[in-house]
């Protein structure tokens, strides 16, 4: 391997440095420059929480190989304003709001300024369009257009500068009230450090093998070849678990890495730790493991069937958690009800997709103390497991919450703490783990598909007088949150309404996919869908008004819910009141009502303003 | 993750022929690196060692513009960018600016080059189904000499190219079109980064009342293994009235052309869709006489 004699203008500053072949922009500046701003959020060019200024134009750096910007002017998030200090954009982006997890914010806070440094008059759509190659997942966007637009003001001169100035403080304690958000100066100049931007002295790398199969026998593990390299420094699997190796949130049914068998394609086998990434990864590449394939499960129904494949011996019927609520007599309801409809729904799993993939440090301090500092949505939970895991004392055990860069449930399982704490105290060394973004969407939790049953009987006047609900998701390979997700969805699923013979059933089933597991909502979206969209079905069926059928049935102060809790106020009835001025409802039976004048005519949208820069022809922005 | 031994920037040609030489057999040429970084990833390539890496991006042959009135020029490293500023090059290749909004994003689009999208022979490349539609000529350099195909003759299906090994693609030669009226036509699950499920691309030209075809292009690309041009269509609306019966007898022509393993139906679908809207946007900004090109048309298509 030749090294390249590097040399560029980096925010400002000459710089020459012996960079490697294969480095790529994002990797030197934040490896070797310790300029770590600019985020990987996919190494894929679709994220764009990289992007930095090559010459003066806005590029993913995830896709430039370092030599080919030999000699460039490269301006990363850092070169915006001087330490302590914040640009106009950046103020912008506090002052708006626009910054959640902030993991995606310093790309997009590069994307705005390109775009207001090409156009300073752009419109709404235009910076949305030149902020199409960067995603955030927090804000939904409006919040970060409104900041590029309010910069954008403040630097034509149409609104103060004191428009920047931070939130003032507002009188009273109350629900709606703006503060100021104190962590985001941090997150828009990007100097908040999240675990894949620390480091350590001597610290070394991780890389996790996973599997390859759905379902598989492990026959044997050999890691004497990985062992052998120099520069590896640690090789795990689960073998080097000294105390009860397992972990979740309901039932501790997953090993730190898999133990006799594999449950599903990403599950973590051995991990390596070596002096550098890449060698992590050839490492991980060389252990041998012979599988011998078990049947799979890829739904939950073929699960639930006698006789199917067993995925963990605790459970023969694959079944992870039952949750079963039965009130009055739906039989007897349904015989008395006018209308009786049956409908089926189902729900997809649905990826995280935080912009900050999983990552983690780990080292054992001067008294033994293990200490893993990762976004944990769960770090207390996790350090009660780790301690059974690792065989000590729950005072040599600490976790340390980084910066979650998004989180929305996908962060509360352990599924890589463990091997961290294993390999700093194999190896005496601080480690890191990164996960990429193709890891992150293989091995972590999803939300949980379903398949829903709902039969419903009513009056004709619109009264729900039985509902029958039966629920049966698909949980995937481990246990994880599944209970507490079935727990929710039987509480929450039919909905804040009153219902005098019920049967609710929602099941949690083991299958050979990606385990499921929380998402916020909980199991509520799933069994929610189901039960307001029944409604509205009951609405076209019965001649009702959609809002008017949830006032005929929602609970109100002092109602017994299903599960026997006593509601001292409901609000329902202001939600409807409110949610049918503020949609402008026209009153009538759902279904029977086609077209809307505001949306170009008879059940037409108009059409996304695509390339919204050419809209008018005579404006054509090439001829500029 | 893609690793290499070495990777070269060679500033001529000469120089990127002797490396190509040298390392026969185990270097890969790059020239935006934007498909191949990406390319050597899990669940595509997975990771990939190429020994040598040979960067073409800054030889000035392939960096070459060239447009008159006539012929249009355009070195193999062009950014996709490109399209969109520069005013010359979107009067004469109509179509591509309206391709390029919609091709991946700025940020890439500064980085990619339309040699890449050429040399890759994805079947849903962006800018094939243009450039077809121009007659495009490639030229193919090797240390040796230089020969020229014209663009659908150089594509042979998904992957594979008529390139040799020592050849490098230099340059696009192709029809301007000035005063054409162009559109472009895409669809793929978002607006930014990604790939179509079908584009066509259309170039019209219409006489001075803005009533009769003059001339029609129109390229197709993401339903079969190579774009094709839809001569047949081209040489039904050329020299007739422009009317809303002509594009829609225009419009289901082609719809015999779906070739894709998947969602066949719906691609079908959109083809005619594609065709109607594409043709009354382009034939709009060909200039066409409001009065034949009713609103109600428009509104039920574009």
């Amino acid at each position: 391997m030749s090294d390249l004699a590097f040399s560029a203008i980096v925010n400002g500053r000459k710089i020459s440095r012996t960079a490697k072949p294969s480095q790529r922009l994002l990797d030197f500046i934040r490896d070797d420059l310790n300029l770590t701003g600019n985020k990987e959020g996919c190494g894929a060019g679709e994220c764009g929480t990289c992007s930095v200024f090559v010459d003066g134009v806005l590029m993913k750096s995830c896709l430039l190989p370092v030599a080919k910007v030999q000699g460039a002017r490269i301006d990363t998030i850092e070169s915006l304003a001087k330490t302590g200090e914040l640009s106009v954009l950046q103020k912008a982006f506090h002052k708006a709001g626009a910054s959640q997890c902030g993991y995606c914010i310093p790309g997009m806070v590069m994307a705005a300024t390109a775009a207001l440094r090409i156009n300073p008059f752009a419109d709404r759509e235009e910076i949305k369009e030149r902020l199409g190659g960067n995603i955030c997942r927090c804000t939904g966007y409006q919040k970060i257009f409104d900041a590029v637009e309010l910069a954008r003001d403040v630097q034509n001169g149409h609104l103060p500068v004191t428009m920047l100035d931070g939130i003032d403080a507002e009188q009273g304690d109350y629900i709606g009230k703006n503060v100021s958000r104190i962590d985001a100066p941090s997150k828009v100049s990007g100097r908040l450090k999240y675990a894949g931007d620390m480091l350590m002295p001597d610290m070394l790398h991780v890389h996790v093998l996973r599997s390859p199969h759905a379902h598989a026998k492990i026959l044997s593990i050999d890691t004497s070849a990985a062992e052998a390299m120099e520069g590896v420094e640690g090789v795990i699997t689960c073998a080097d678990v000294p105390g009860e190796d397992g972990f979740g949130v309901f039932v501790h049914d997953q090993p730190v890495m898999a133990r006799d068998k594999v449950r599903y394609v990403g599950e973590a086998v051995a991990a390596v730790a070596a002096e550098d990434p890449v060698l992590a990864r050839q490492a991980a590449a060389a252990i041998k493991v012979v599988y011998e394939p078990l049947p799979a499960l890829f739904n939950a129904e073929d699960a639930l069937k006698p006789g199917a494949p067993v995925i963990h011996d605790y459970a023969p019927d694959n079944v992870t958690k039952h949750i079963p609520i039965r009130v009055g007599d739906v039989e007897k309801g349904f015989a008395e009800s006018d209308l009786v409809i049956e409908e089926h729904y189902d729900t997809q799993a649905i990826e995280h997709a935080y912009l900050e993939p999983e990552a983690g440090l780990a080292y054992v301090d001067h008294d033994g103390v293990v200490v893993v500092i990762s976004p944990s949505q769960n770090i207390t939970h996790h350090r009660h497991m780790l301690a059974k895991i690792i065989a000590k004392p729950i005072a040599k055990v600490r976790f340390i919450m980084s910066p979650v860069g998004g989180g929305f449930g996908g962060k509360e399982d352990m599924i890589y703490q463990g091997m961290l704490a294993l390999l700093a105290m194999k190896t005496g060394r601080p480690v890191r783990l990164v996960f990429t973004r193709e890891e992150s969407i293989a091995s972590t939790a999803k939300r949980h598909p379903s398949k829903t049953t709902l039969r419903m009987g009513f009056m004709r006047d619109g009264r729900i007088r039985a509902v029958a609900f039966k629920m049966i998701s698909d949980g995937g390979a481990y246990g994880l949150s599944t209970e507490g997700v079935m727990r929710k969805a039987a509480i929450l699923g039919a909905g804040p309404y009153v219902i005098p013979n019920l049967q609710m059933d929602t099941i949690g089933v083991y299958t050979n996919n990606t385990p499921s597991g929380a998402f916020r909502s909980f199991g509520a979206l799933q069994t929610q869908f189901a039960t307001e969209t029944h409604l509205d079905i009951a609405c076209e069926r019965l001649g009702l008004d959609p809002f008017e059928i949830r006032r005929i049935n929602m609970m109100r102060d002092g109602a017994t819910t299903h599960t026997k809790q006593k509601l001292k106020s409901v609000s329902i009835g202001r939600v409807l009141d409110a949610a049918e001025k503020a949609s402008g409802w026209e009153k009538g039976v759902s279904g029977q009502r086609y077209g809307r004048g505001d949306l170009g005519g008879e059940g037409l949208r108009p059409a996304v303003a695509l390339g919204a820069r050419f809209a008018a022809d005579t404006k054509q922005e090439a001829a500029e | 993750m893609l690793t290499c031994d070495e990777y070269l920037t060679p500033a001529t040609l000469a120089d990127a022929f002797a490396a190509m030489a040298a390392h026969r057999g185990r270097y890969r040429i790059v020239a935006g690196a934007t498909d191949t970084l990406p390319w050597a990833r899990e669940g595509r390539a997975g990771d990939v060692h190429i020994p040598v890496l040979i960067d073409v991006a800054k030889i000035p042959e392939l960096n070459e513009r060239h447009v008159d009135e006539r012929r249009v020029r355009l070195g193999a490293a062009t950014a996709i960018q490109r399209f969109l500023d520069d005013a010359a090059l979107a009067r004469a290749l109509p179509a591509l600016p309206r391709c390029a909004v919609w091709f991946a994003d700025d940020q890439i689009r500064a980085q990619a080059t339309i040699g890449g999208n050429i040399v890759n022979a994805s079947p849903a490349a962006d800018v094939n189904p243009c450039l077809i539609a121009h007659e495009a000529v490639v030229e193919i350099v090797s240390a040796s000499g230089k020969r020229t195909l014209p663009l659908h003759d150089f594509l042979l299906g998904p992957g594979k190219t008529a390139l040799k090994e020592g050849e490098l693609l230099t340059a696009i030669e192709c029809d301007a079109l000035p005063g054409y009226g162009g559109s472009f036509e895409k669809v793929g699950h978002r607006r930014s980064l990604v790939i179509s499920l079908a584009c066509l691309a259309f170039s019209v030209r219409l006489d001075a009342d803005g009533r009769v075809i003059e001339d029609a292009r129109i390229g197709l690309a993401g339903v079969c293994p190579v774009p094709v041009r839809l001569r047949s269509v081209e040489g039904f609306l050329r020299g007739k009235k422009l009317s809303e019966e002509l594009l829609e007898e225009a419009a289901d022509m082609p719809l015999d052309l779906v070739q894709s393993r998947t969602r066949q139906e719906y691609r079908r679908d959109i083809l005619r869709g594609f065709m109607m809207r594409g043709l009354i946007t382009a034939a709009k900004r060909a200039g066409a006489d409001p009065a034949v090109l009713s609103s109600e048309l428009e509104a039920a298509y574009v």
